[in-house]
């Protein structure tokens, strides 16, 4: 008798494997899961505590299971301190990795809107202009304004950049090189399996089951039908991110923990930049045709006229906000070998309906503050995703009765910091260590003990006292009209920052969905309609009618750094799905589809793999879907005021790029 | 029993054919640029060997797989976390250069010495196979070259299918000009198939066959030996991207009668 | 000093050269004039007198292994022929054009001489040395390279030289004797496809490259797969074009979606399919399919339809860019054909 996750699935032959230890997805946080594990079976393999239990006279089977097609594959470039990453690695020499260096140096810079188009209030415009007034003489330039000093919350002095598709890759070979660790790239988790005792309201869980294969897009079965196997374990180590399905399920089952939500995300979307190799190239950013020259004209704020840029050393970080639009915070990371990771973050409190993230980075690099450097690159890869930036709010339930969940799912991500590689990676070694204890104290994998062991550790440690910290550093985003959240925001995360959490801006966050707001859209959702059919008719997408009605300017394609968003997903990421798998997005109230206006889901879709429906449902190809799970939260209707009418779930494929 | 095989199967592994390729001349010659940074996948050709492969030791009880890979230990772990859930083989790593620019002669006679070292092996029931050409260097005469210096005189280039009858001959469809297929009888092994397509879809991934697989392929790579090609004479003159670029001529407005007009005198345009 | 050899075979009558094979007749013949060097044209025929008969006027030493042995395209025998051909010639350089035979055994031959080979030759050059030209990567690096050692067999690729022609003459070849070998198989025959399902027809002056974008969900949110089989069928017929197709069109019956019933893997071009040559080239409904197509390198004169104004994988690649639906464009362009035939 095996357990399922859905009492309504018809009977089926299904495999099941024991294993001892069952990972769902292979991130940083899985990354210091494993290593910690290894590393303490490594000092003595005879240990009699990682003999196995399924397998005796075996060591430990632990097998992970990860949606990408590869290990390496759809991750982003990072700054991080990196402090647990060297607590694990001590002798860490980043020259090992591909595209890591150390922090070199670091930039703060509120950036000014040279076009005029970006959703300013009255007041911000006001300060917008004091600061054009007595600017240059604070050292204004390029339309950006550097703060004179890095504040310390956000200092990642003594870190390192990465490109965590390599740092993954690198320690995935390390783990499996161990042979303790087997890691399934390609192999997406349905969810988690409860333990059979009261099948629907369980709370033990018992391991995970894969997706279904050789099905059609609904899920039925067709040729070559494989269902998912259930890999049964006594532990389940659950790090498949903000949007995985087995942290959604289990959420699902067991709800939050008495006053948290996950209501806060952010798309992060990253171009990686091959900057020209002749840095002469680099000309006065008054030369650049990609500037309003009109905007330029009225604001005569040109830095380096008539010089030359020195190149950008690796190891530079910065970190923007202000533009393109107040709400957007974006960086910039240099790598070695001339790679630049650059990216924003559109979060979910923009409120406008009509929101984009690719149109918008497309904007971000021409700010004159990065286009001089950037211009004549290269788009080598890009990519996107969602982070769940509730913080500490968002916490989930960390532990229980077969399980503990680590990582960015389980709300280790500092929003104060915009730090979440590092936390992610504490908070596997946390578990780790504490995975270590229980097996050497032969105690079983109880939400008591785990609790004792992981959670203990992980409140004692710097991500907790961090993520206090950073609890409501946000919440001042939340307030006031449109495009005025950004003075309000700044301050809280200023307050927050300097007295250590002590001080911050109160806030009533509503549901994501709620926080798209029709009454703040800038565009009318009769105009919005029209817009969507001239775009489908003229084979354009809807996000670049959206932008350009709303006073953006058209986009100068280069085919080279400036492309289209479909010919991004081939140049950068190169999306692909392997056949046999249903549709991971599903629309779940076709009336509610039906009856939407805006559908910020087709607009903000990082791959635009959710296109306009004839029925107005829309579209959705998993063949362009990129994994972001930006669809999850960027839709503003709810079939019953708590989820949006968008479900995620799990899918195999996605970006096919290690240099993300 | 008649159809007991051995069946070896000789599989590259290349830069996943959707990255944007960029070659680059080191001191050991051409190569990739970000070679070792490169998704890597099983070659698409060998890949579909593999699965006939494991299909036909599949139906032919007894019968053993082996699959023999040349490549960088780290390309060749990497490639295995995702092939080893598809097919049960015994993994024969080799250490070497990975890529399209190493001589083909040199790297047949390293797998030809691996092939003819591997213990259990039954020459007389082998059946060599491989793609018929790479996603690398695309020469198509290494499995050639291999099987010359195992001895194998029935080769079989471009093969879609193998059909095995009872008294141990076989049936094989090869592709030759014009869409055709070419069909010769073959009295027994060992034979030398030199795969395109063949006709079974990917398999599914099976964790149970990776975890399997798994517990031998990581010893395997651990000591997997190490092989240096020789250049063997051959010189590099030139390695560099297409340079041609053509002036397109983008027609946004043109009505589909209009188009189709002009398509008409251009297909009738000597 | 070099010396050539150009091995040439006759294709399912016995009797007459392949053009692939007097492509390669042309390209040794230029190669030795250009050294200086002595040419040999060896043959590999069931009757391989008349075969050589157009090869009368070219000069060369025609040798030739023949016989009922040697009709039929096999490993053992074809690999002891040519074998024997290259001894009799002893040559440094062994020119063969890529056909499926040659393919099948130079490498064998060329080990047995203790030589080395080249395959898929898009160019000689050098006047000192030999210096060829050939792709990697699927046609997406391309290299120049030499060798040192010989004999030095070089296959290349069809539509690389134009085929020699001349008027059939009485032609001196001495004939070879080949030892044969233990022959343990035996060529049944072919396959092809019913004479209006075939679609592949590498002597066509055109490719018509279809793209997963024929069965996708058109504007009215449908699929329309039987139409799009009926157009591009309709196309085909009207103007005997070749089908070449991207990858992701073959594989969509892996998904249960609807596919086009005519196309196999045979059709597949580019990446992980066949290297097609052809005058023109029609690509339709391929956006985003480049990296699987790249097929298209070796088609001279190149057109697409795509929907998409900023494809810019078309730009640069092809020389006509259509922006339109490409559905109404190919009924149209059906319906004029017909007319025209009409």
């Amino acid at each position: 008798m095996e357990a399922t996750t859905s009492s309504a699935a018809p009977e089926i032959d299904r495999q099941t494997m024991e294993v001892d230890i069952a990972c769902a997805g292979f991130g940083p946080a899985m990354g210091g899961f494993l290593s910690t594990l290894t590393s303490a079976w490594t000092e003595n393999p005879a240990d009699p505590a990682f003999e196995s239990k399924v397998a005796p006279g075996m060591p430990l089977q632990v097998l992970c299971y990860e949606r990408a097609d590869d290990i390496s594959s759809g991750v982003s470039g990072v700054v991080t301190q990196a402090k647990a990453i060297r607590s694990s690695f001590p002798a860490l020499d980043p020259a090992e990795i591909p595209m890591a260096v150390p922090v070199k140096s670091e930039r703060v810079m509120y950036l000014l809107d040279p076009i005029g188009a970006s959703r300013r209030s009255l007041i911000l415009r006001a300060a917008d202009a004091l600061l054009r007034c007595f600017g240059p003489m604070l050292g204004l330039r390029d339309h950006a304004f550097t703060l004179p000093w890095t504040p310390g919350f956000l200092n990642k002095h003594g870190g390192l950049v990465l490109g965590i598709g390599q740092f993954n890759q690198w320690v995935g070979a390390q783990l499996m090189a161990s042979g303790l660790v087997q890691i399934w790239p390609g192999s997406p988790v349905a969810g988690p399996l409860f333990s059979e005792e009261a099948e629907n309201k369980s709370k033990k869980v018992a391991g995970l089951r894969l997706a279904d294969q050789g099905v059609d897009k609904s899920g039925a079965p067709t040729d070559g039908f494989m269902a998912g196997m259930d890999v049964r374990a006594e532990l389940t180590v659950v790090g498949d991110g903000p949007v995985g399905a087995v942290g959604q399920a289990l959420d699902e089952r067991l709800g939050l923990p008495q006053g948290h939500a996950r209501r806060e995300w952010a798309l992060g979307m990253k171009f990686l930049i091959e900057l020209p190799q002749d840095p002469s190239n680099l000309e006065d950013p008054s030369n650049s045709e990609a500037l309003n020259t009109e905007a330029l004209a009225k604001d005569k704020v040109i830095a380096n006229a008539g010089g030359k840029l020195s190149p950008l050393q690796p190891g530079t970080v910065w970190h923007s906000f202000g533009y393109p639009e107040p709400e957007i915070f974006g960086f910039l990371y240099v790598h070695p070998d001339r790679l630049v990771s650059v990216g924003i973050f559109v979060p979910s409190w923009l409120t406008d309906p009509s929101r984009t993230a690719y149109r918008y980075l497309q904007h971000y690099i021409q700010h004159p503050a990065l286009w001089p450097y950037l211009k004549n690159g290269t788009l080598r890869s890009w990519g996107a995703k969602s982070l769940e930036e509730s913080g500490r709010h968002g916490e989930p339930f960390l532990t229980g009765d077969g399980f503990a969940r680590i990582g960015e799912g389980s709300g280790s991500t500092n929003m104060l910091t915009g730090s979440g590689v590092d936390e992610a990676w504490a908070t596997g070694t946390q578990l780790g260590e504490a995975v270590v204890e229980l097996l050497r104290a032969g105690k079983p994998f109880t939400q008591k003990n785990l609790a004792a062991s992981y959670e203990a550790r992980r409140r004692a440690s710097w991500v907790e006292r961090g993520a206090r910290e950073a609890e409501n550093a946000r919440n001042g985003f939340q307030n006031g009209p449109r495009g005025s959240s950004m003075i309000k925001g700044m301050i809280g995360m200023a307050l927050a920052g300097l007295t250590g959490g002590k001080l911050s801006l109160k806030a009533q966050i509503p549901p994501a969905h709620k926080q798209i707001a029709p009454s703040a859209a800038s565009l009318r959702p009769e105009r919005v309609a029209e817009l969507a059919q001239a775009a489908q008719a003229g084979g354009r997408p809807l996000h670049d009618a959206l932008l350009t009605e709303r006073g953006w300017p058209e986009i100068e394609l280069d085919g080279r750094l400036l492309v289209t968003q479909q010919d991004a997903l081939l140049m950068g990421g190169k999306v692909q799905a392997m056949a046999g798998f249903a549709d991971h997005v599903i629309f779940r109230d076709s009336a509610l589809c039906a009856a939407c206006t805006h559908k910020t889901c087709v607009a903000m879709c990082s791959g635009q793999a959710i296109t306009h429906g004839p029925d107005g449902v829309p579209l959705f190809e998993r063949e362009k879907c990129v994994h972001c799970g930006g669809c999850l939260w960027n839709c503003g209707q709810s079939p019953d005021g708590v989820h949006s009418n968008i479900d995620f779930r799990a899918g195999s494929g996605g970006l096919h790029s290690a240099e993300n | 029993m008649a159809n007991l095989l051995h069946i070896v199967v000789c599989a590259g592994v290349v830069p996943d054919p959707l990255q944007t390729l960029e070659p680059v001349t080191g001191p050991a010659g051409p190569g990739l640029k970000n070679e070792m940074v490169l998704p890597a996948v099983l070659d698409p050709w060998a890949a579909c060997a593999l699965y006939e492969a494991a299909n036909l030791a599949a139906k032919n009880p007894g019968s053993k797989l082996w699959l023999v890979s040349l490549g960088s230990k780290a390309k060749l772990q990497q490639v295995m976390m995702t092939i080893a859930q598809k097919a049960a083989f015994e993994l024969v790593p080799i250490d070497g250069p990975i890529g399209g620019f190493p001589d083909a002669h040199s790297t047949a006679a390293v797998l030809a010495e691996t092939i003819a070292a591997l213990p259990g092996l039954d020459r007389s029931k082998l059946l060599l196979f491989g793609g018929w050409e790479s996603a690398t260097r695309g020469a198509g005469v290494t499995l050639q070259l291999v099987g010359e210096r195992l001895g194998i005189t029935d080769q079989f280039q471009g093969v879609d299918q193998i059909d095995l009858r009872e008294d141990g001959s076989f049936e094989v469809l090869e592709r030759v000009e014009g869409g055709k297929h070419q069909l010769s009888v073959c009295a027994g092994t060992p034979a030398v198939l030199g795969w395109a397509t063949g006709n079974l879809a990917e398999p599914r991934n099976n964790p149970q066959v990776g975890m399997t697989n798994m517990r031998t392929i990581m010893p395997a790579l651990a000591k997997a030996k190490a092989a240096k090609l020789e250049a063997n004479g051959l010189r590099y003159l030139s390695v560099s991207l297409p340079k041609q670029q053509r002036t397109t001529r983008v027609e946004k407005n043109l009505s589909p009668d209009e188009i189709a007009a002009e398509l008409v005198e251009w297909i009738g345009a000597e | 000093m070099e010396t050539i050899l150009v091995l040439a075979h006759a294709d399912e009558t016995g009797s007459a050269l392949t053009r692939a094979s007097l492509e390669a007749v042309t390209a040794g013949l230029e190669l030795a004039a250009r050294l200086s060097a002595p040419v040999t044209i060896g043959i590999l025929a069931a009757d391989a007198a008349t075969a050589a008969s157009v090869l009368a006027s070219t000069g060369a030493r025609l040798l030739a292994v023949s016989g009922e042995a040697f009709a039929q395209a096999r490993y053992a025998t074809d690999a002891a022929a040519c074998e024997a051909l290259c001894r009799a010639a002893q040559a440094t350089i062994v020119l063969a054009p890529g056909t499926s035979r040659f393919t099948r055994v130079a490498a064998g031959v060329a080990h047995r001489l203790g030589g080395f080979i080249d395959t898929h030759i898009t160019a000689l050059s050098g006047t000192e040395t030999v210096e060829v030209s050939r792709w990697f990567y699927r046609q997406r690096v391309e290299a120049v390279l030499s060798r040192d050692a010989r004999p030095w067999f070089l296959l290349l690729d069809a539509g690389t030289h134009v085929a020699f022609a001349a008027e059939p003459a009485t032609a001196q070849v001495e004939q070879v004797a080949v030892q044969l070998p233990e022959i343990h198989t035996t060529v049944s025959g072919f396959r092809a496809p019913a004479e209006d399902a075939q679609t592949i027809r590498p002597d066509a002056k055109m490719l018509f490259v279809a793209g997963a974008g024929w069965t996708k969900k058109q504007p009215d949110g449908q699929i329309h797969a039987a139409e799009a089989g009926e157009l591009i069928l309709g196309f085909l017929h009207a103007t005997s074009s070749s089908l070449g197709s991207s990858k992701s069109l073959v594989d969509q019956g892996g998904e249960g979606e609807p596919v086009l019933p005519f196309l196999t893997h045979m059709n597949q071009i580019g990446q992980t399919g066949a290297t097609p040559r052809h005058a023109k080239g029609l690509s339709t409904c391929c956006h985003g399919e480049e990296p699987h197509v790249v097929g298209w390198r070796f088609i001279a004169d190149r057109r697409a339809i795509s929907l998409d104004p900023n494809c810019g994988w078309t730009r640069g690649k092809a020389d006509v860019v259509y922006i339109a639906d490409a559905f109404p464009v190919m009924a149209k362009v059906n319906a004029l054909l017909e007319a025209k035939k009409a």
